[in-house]
């Protein structure tokens, strides 16, 4: 019987895990994901969970271990947060280049210097290149979905790709929020097995990664662009499937709020969105037609939807949650992305950033109507001032 | 978690002439004439037979095995980044635990094996080496040394030994000696430091039987184990290509090299010879001692004839670190 509880993003994504009969699971302390493994271990411990508990001596060999038993066919989880995620990096493109569907779960964390605790997103940000399907949750609740969506998405033998499943810091991962717990024979008839189709198997040898001649690359990395072509179909396919299952409404890629009439939109992704909601709904009542749009997958990016969804907006703001020093909008990465995404369209919005939520920095309500004043003027002008706004931050 | 599979008994072997036929490191790579360290694949694969999967860190036996998309193992093998073989390994190892304990793999536990070279394993590579072991994974790590990081050219690393002239550490004008450090001891880095590990010890090409018994013996340890493996390089160490072997028997005869096993706590040694010969008799066949002075090879005797004392174990040795010596 599905039951409800109330539970933390870290919380939540353990269960998800559990749920997803995970079978071996790479730890390493870091806050603010060290929830995560705690929980696990704790079922592991118990008898509730039957996996192999491996305390990895860091992160970066939290990800060799995952992908390593992902070779050799088991169903892999792992997790990190901050410096940790960046120190693992070496060891993210053997995973997506092997094909090996190992899932890290980030509870991200601004990365040093200063030593900061709060949430940002830069860290696995840094790693969106590296060939990892890659989106961020709201809720404990989307937190928990996404674990098991991700692996279902991750091992279709149309993508075979690691998955970071992504959640903020302390504001989801942290703080605990409605959850209903599904049947085990639910997620069971959803999820399959893990079928790794050229496993490290003594009775049918195999050789992964050997090295090649550098005319023979180019070959291999169209095959790793063009799962990523096929991944949002099996994305489409694995959320809908989902929402049936569970009786869930996930979008696929993009969730609109509030934007039907709209004429300004929030473009934002992670836990902040749930305070851009509240701000959406004071704003309608003070007569401001804004919307908000939320993403679902940094990768594969959704070009399409992101177009179609803002290409009825005036003006777009995004909140980047994360830093592209020297960048060519000088600011995040978000605005890279969407105003590429809205260039073949006749007619654009008006697009700015705004460098909010950044070394757990809370995204007030007052700064979201800040940029909805902004935006608002972008609007009517039909053009932005500024490509970058770093909000209470600047001179004016 | 309790592994509920029996381990493979590997036989020990009593001679060369019971040393198995069959091949499962097989021709069509491109390591170089006399190459110590493929030698040394070959014997380690008649150790361990076919059921074992292979990991090589990169390195020598990473590049010069597996160019152009091709491989010469008949055994399944995976690179591995240069600094996580321990960590692959252990993930590999705990993946089949849990599938046997589940039903989902039906044979016996594979023999895993890493196959790191000096700089894979004691000095990127030392972290995920020593939580491999230290987290108790059934799998043998094997440092084959060729003493310097040989496939990027010849540059020193911490198994190097004093007085060689690498790429990175030639001799000049203000430093005669070139390498002006004295090696890290591999094997002491793993005895008495990791409780799981209860079998470590050293082999060389120059033994065969010798080597393939103690890789046996390491895998039918359940649990982690330790080899260093003497590896002759000649390109790295410049010596004519048909001498690997009598190479890596003079190391042993003058002490460069001492073959001993670590048991339980009980040290065995192998092939001591009954009198020393100096160090300068290995010295001299090979060209990356050339430039050392008299002055620099008694310097090097002292180091071995205070290693010898008592090979495997912690003791004092007569050298001064480069800051003592400004």
């Amino acid at each position: 019987m599905a039951k409800e509880v109330f539970y933390s993003g870290c919380a939540a994504a353990a269960y998800g895990a559990k749920f997803s009969r995970v079978e071996v699971i790479s730890s390493y302390p870091i806050r603010p994901y060290t929830g995560i493994m705690m929980e696990l271990s704790k079922l592991v411990a118990n008898g509730d969970l039957d996996a192999e508990f491996v305390h990895g001596e860091g992160e970066h060999a939290q990800v060799s271990i995952a992908y390593g038993a992902s070779a050799a066919g088991a169903r892999a989880y792992t997790g990190s947060s901050g410096v940790g995620v960046t120190y693992a990096m070496e060891c993210y493109s053997p995973a997506a280049g092997g094909r090996l569907p190992c899932q890290m779960a980030i509870a991200d964390r601004a990365l040093d210097p200063p030593g900061d605790f709060g949430s940002e997103h830069t860290d696995v940000m840094s790693a969106r290149d590296q060939g990892w399907i890659m989106g961020w949750a709201e809720t404990p609740q989307e937190v928990f979905d996404n674990t098991i969506m991700y692996y279902r998405i991750g091992e279709d033998p149309r993508v075979m790709l690691p998955q970071f499943c992504c959640q903020d810091g302390y504001f989801v991962s942290h703080i605990p929020g409605k959850v209903i717990l599904p049947d085990q024979k639910a997620v069971d008839e959803y999820l399959p097995p893990y079928n790794n189709p050229h496993p490290l198997d003594p009775t049918r040898p195999v050789s992964h990664g050997p090295q090649i001649f550098p005319d023979q690359g180019p070959a291999i990395d169209l095959q790793r662009a063009q799962a990523f072509l096929d991944t949002p179909k099996v994305i489409a396919e694995a959320v809908k499937d989902f929402n049936k299952q569970f009786g869930r409404k996930y979008s696929p890629f993009v969730e609109e709020y509030m934007t039907d009439d709209a004429d300004i939109a929030f473009f934002i992704m992670g836990g902040h969105a749930r305070t851009a909601r509240f701000a959406v709904n004071h704003l309608r009542k003070k007569g401001v037609k804004a919307g908000m749009v939320k993403l679902r997958f940094v990768r594969p990016w959704p070009t399409e939807a992101v177009a179609e969804a803002l290409s009825k907006f005036k003006a777009v703001g995004t909140i980047e949650t994360s830093t592209s020093y020297g960048g060519a909008m000088r600011g995040g990465n978000l605005i890279h992305e969407v105003r590429a995404s809205l260039y073949d369209l006749p007619k654009r919005p008006a697009v700015t950033s705004f460098m909010a939520g950044l070394g757990g920095e809370v995204v007030t309500l007052n700064e979201f109507y800040e940029m909805a004043k902004i935006l608002t003027e972008a609007a009517k002008s039909g053009k932005v001032k500024k490509g970058v706004y770093w909000l209470g931050f600047e001179p004016d | 978690m309790a592994n509920p599979v029996k381990t493979q008994n590997l036989e020990h072997i009593k001679g060369i002439r019971k040393v198995p036929q069959e091949e499962y490191y097989v021709p069509g790579h491109r390591t170089c004439q006399g190459c110590g360290p493929a030698l040394v694949y070959k014997l380690v694969s008649k150790a361990t037979g076919p059921n074992s999967i292979f990991l090589g860190p990169t390195g020598c036996m990473y590049v010069a095995n597996t160019s152009y998309l091709c491989s010469p193992w008949a055994y399944p093998w995976m690179h591995t980044q240069i600094t996580n073989g321990g960590a692959v390994a252990s993930g590999i190892e705990a993946a089949y635990q849990v599938l046997i304990r589940k039903g989902k793999y039906k044979g016996e536990l594979p023999n895993i094996v890493v196959m790191a070279g000096d700089g894979g394993s004691i000095d990127i590579g030392l972290q995920a080496m020593s939580g491999m072991l230290y987290r108790g994974h059934d799998a043998l790590f094997i440092m084959y040394d060729n003493e310097s990081y040989a496939n990027t050219g010849i540059q020193t690393s911490p198994a190097t030994p004093y007085g060689a002239n690498t790429t990175f550490t030639p001799p000049g004008k203000k430093i005669p000696e070139g390498k002006v450090l004295f090696p890290k001891d591999p094997p002491q880095m793993v005895i008495g430091s990791h409780p799981a590990v209860h079998y470590v010890a050293t082999a060389s090409v120059a033994y065969p039987v010798d080597l393939i018994n103690k890789v046996r013996k390491a895998l039918n340890y359940k649990g982690p184990a330790f080899l260093h493996l003497h590896a002759p390089c000649p390109k790295g160490w410049l010596f004519d290509a048909k001498k690997t072997v009598e190479i890596a028997k003079l190391a042993i005869q003058t002490g460069m090299w001492v073959n001993y096993e670590w048991e339980k706590g009980e040290y065995t040694y192998q092939h001591t010879p009954k009198e020393y010969k100096p160090v300068k008799e290995y010295m001299k066949l090979q060209k990356r001692f050339d430039h050392l002075t008299d002055a620099h090879i008694a310097k090097m005797q002292a180091f071995i004839d205070a290693k010898l004392k008592a090979p495997g174990k912690p003791i004092a040795v007569p050298v001064q670190g480069p800051r003592e010596m400004a």
